[in-house]
């Protein structure tokens, strides 16, 4: 009787497990030696992400002053894109954070505090003197650089801030000048309109020193609150002082008020034209062009300048944000000093803020839209160019003056603030006797 | 699924796939040689062994081929759902700024300027964050300062009246549909269903290595079912996060809007 059939019946002559576990070893074996030759270059094939360094841009995209902020924004973020799309900086790439201020004070501190704990290498921002003397000693805590791009009133220099923007004796004493001179009419009754803070006070406290040294006085000074539009009582004022001429600090949405308030009062720009310090192209396009034309504005840089370099900034600047965009003075100056601190970097060969400083020691220079720029290593300030343009019913100025050269900074006049300097090759500020700007002149 | 398995979406489509089969052959053809001999004692003696793994797998195969095809439409709908919260953030948009360039100027210049600023935001900012599983905090302020900018208009007539009335309308549902966008940046299937995935597709292929086959037959075999079960987690993987991968949103609603508007 034949045995009970096994569960398992044997398997048919071939490939044997033994035989294929040996086979696969002996691959195996030969692909272990051939390995390194016939795999080189493979991988998962995840593309390297290139290193990144963070860079923050502190500017008011929303509150009063947006209007002018947004635009420094824009360009700093242009000349961060145009670095990347060269290559990026020592071999990484810049990433741009931008956060919010609000145009308030209290955010700006805030705001520079997460920057910078957030490890950016350097920030560029701030408009109003307010928020940049705000988040100062933020930066000089951090060891960490501002730029700055915004002309302001001087009387200030920090180890710890680069400013792009002209300085009283870039603006505001030539401009005078130029009112006294024939071209600019002769003008003899100066008013002095602001609004309610520190540049415009500041500002104006030089201008009337520098009158004094004229035999001058301003024909009155009046000061409205930051973002206040109600101007109608200010511009009484100056009707009843006969003034001349108007030397205007208004800052931000401020200035629709102003203009308002001058056409309502039927004021002919020919007979009293105000010339503003803080009105450029990007302000132009939230007004009214019928209430500006005639009017002066005072700038190291319009739009309408017309050189081969202007023109290919304007185009490049056009081409990524749209070709009814607009540059101006401070946008001109936020662009140079994005391109200064590569420059800086460069030379310096890191980001170190103290390596970076000690590049600027020889002195940078770079060819910027509006002509060349260079960066004063004893102040940290830019040369600038002088300039009046006279406001056209297309928000373009026309240029009526220019200077023949960049005008050295000095953010301590004498006139104003004797004694006082400042040289960072050498020793830091030197200081004056205390002066305070509401003093009797 | 934590961010921490991002890089998995860096690999090239096609690698990612082979990689995935790869892994799967991988795994059954190891588990061939070195865990078999030890499962298949287990059975040897058992009559007609093939035949109840057989039913055993074919039961174990419905309830398993039903999760990864529900789980497979769940991950599609996840990013199809995406992409028209996209599609209607981009319309809306472009609605909003047809409203804003009837305003008289300079307002409708600014309020055009602002959205085209935040249109090319999303498309060179917002959309390689999203890409990294990041959500994107930027664009919040440019709406926000869109949103300030209209509510600076004040209309002088009742044409005007209707068309702020409209423009408002339009921002609360463009705000609506980019909240809803950047809701999806970080959905996902939950690590659960993949725990569950993973076993099920373990499972599958130990009940395979309780066959008795010639080897070389197992191998074939086996291979192709470990590689379909590859391809259907790759698949997975690739549709899991909406703008990651090759089944992914792209920017191209944005771009053709933004393109529109550069024309003008």
């Amino acid at each position: 009787m034949p045995g009970p059939a096994s569960p398992n019946p044997p398997r048919p002559t071939g490939l044997s497990r033994r035989r294929a576990v040996a086979r696969a070893a002996a691959t195996c074996a030969a692909a272990r030696v051939l390995a390194p030759g016939l795999f080189v270059g493979c991988s998962l094939g995840i593309p390297p992400r290139a290193k990144t360094v963070p860079v923050g841009l502190l500017h008011s995209q929303t509150g009063t002053m947006a209007i002018s902020a947004t635009a420094l924004r824009d360009i700093d973020l242009h000349a961060i894109e145009q670095i990347n799309a060269g290559g990026g900086l020592l071999g990484c790439q810049l990433e741009a954070r931008a956060p919010d201020p609000r145009s308030r004070p209290d955010l700006f501190v805030k705001r520079a505090q997460q920057l910078l704990e957030g490890g950016v290498a350097a920030v560029f921002g701030c408009w109003t003197s307010t928020s940049r003397k705000a988040v100062l000693p933020v930066f000089e805590e951090h060891k960490k650089l501002l730029f700055y791009a915004v002309p302001y009133e001087g009387n200030e220099s920090s180890k710890y801030c680069v400013y792009g923007g002209g300085v009283p004796n870039q603006q505001i004493t030539p401009a005078i000048d130029w009112l006294l001179s024939p071209n600019g009419g002769s003008k003899k009754k100066i008013f002095l309109l602001g609004s309610d803070y520190v540049f415009p006070r500041t500002a104006n406290f030089v201008a009337k020193k520098h009158l004094a040294t004229k035999n001058l006085r301003p024909a009155g000074e009046v000061y409205l609150p930051l973002g206040d539009r109600d101007f109608s009582a200010a511009v009484q004022q100056i009707l009843f002082s006969k003034a001349d001429c108007v030397l205007s600090t208004v800052n931000g949405d401020s200035n629709l008020g102003l203009f308002q308030a001058l056409t309502d009062a039927k004021v002919d720009p020919e007979k009293l034209p105000v010339i503003s310090t803080s009105i450029a192209e990007d302000e132009l396009r939230s007004m009214m062009p019928q209430q500006v034309r005639g009017h002066l504005a005072v700038s190291s840089y319009f739009q309408s300048l017309d050189t081969a370099a202007n023109r290919e900034w304007i185009n490049g600047f056009r081409r990524e944000f749209g070709s009814d965009r607009v540059t101006d003075d401070p946008m001109e100056s936020g662009w140079c000093l994005v391109h200064l601190w590569k420059a800086a970097v460069e030379k310096a060969g890191t980001f170190e803020t103290e390596a970076v400083r000690q590049a600027f020691v020889d002195g940078l220079e770079l060819a910027g839209p509006g002509g060349p720029v260079r960066l004063d290593p004893k102040t940290q300030h830019c040369t600038k160019y002088f300039r009046v343009g006279r406001i056209r019913l297309d928000r373009q100025f026309d240029i009526i003056h220019s200077s023949d050269a960049p005008i050295e900074p000095d953010p301590y006049p004498q006139i104003a603030f004797p004694g006082w300097s400042c040289d960072w090759t050498k020793g830091g500020i030197t200081r004056g006797p205390e002066v305070s700007i509401d003093g009797d002149i | 699924m934590s961010t921490d398995w991002f890089w998995i979406y860096d690999i090239p489509t096609a690698r990612l796939a082979l990689l995935s089969i790869a892994l799967f052959v991988g795994v059954y053809w190891s588990g061939l040689i070195l865990v078999r001999p030890f499962l298949r004692p287990l059975v040897r003696n058992i009559r007609a062994a093939n035949d109840i793994v057989g039913y055993i797998l074919s039961c174990f195969c419905v309830f398993y081929g039903l999760l990864l095809g529900l789980i497979a439409v769940t991950a599609y709908q996840n990013v199809s759902e995406a992409g028209s919260n996209v599609t209607r953030e981009a319309a809306a948009l472009s609605a909003l700024y047809e409203d804003v360039s009837r305003y008289p100027e300079p307002h409708a210049q600014n309020l055009r300027w602002l959205l085209r600023d935040y249109t090319r935001y999303v498309i060179k900012y917002a959309w390689p964050l999203q890409q990294r599983g990041v959500i994107p905090q930027e664009g919040t302020i440019r709406a926000e300062a869109f949103h300030d900018k209209l509510l600076d208009f004040q209309p002088q007539t009742p044409a005007q009246e209707i068309l702020h009335a409209e423009a408002l309308r339009q921002l609360n549902h463009f705000l609506e549909c980019r909240r809803m966008r950047l809701f999806s940046v970080k959905s996902a299937l939950p690590a659960s269903m993949w725990y569950v995935m993973l076993l099920g597709a373990f499972f599958t292929i130990l009940l395979c290595w309780l066959f008795d086959m010639t080897f070389v037959a197992h191998l074939a075999l086996g291979g192709v079912l470990a590689s379909y079960l590859g391809t259907m987690m790759y698949l997975i993987v690739d549709m899991n996060q909406p703008f990651r991968g090759d089944v992914s949103i792209t920017a191209e609603a944005f771009e053709t809007l933004y393109a529109r508007m550069n024309e003008e």
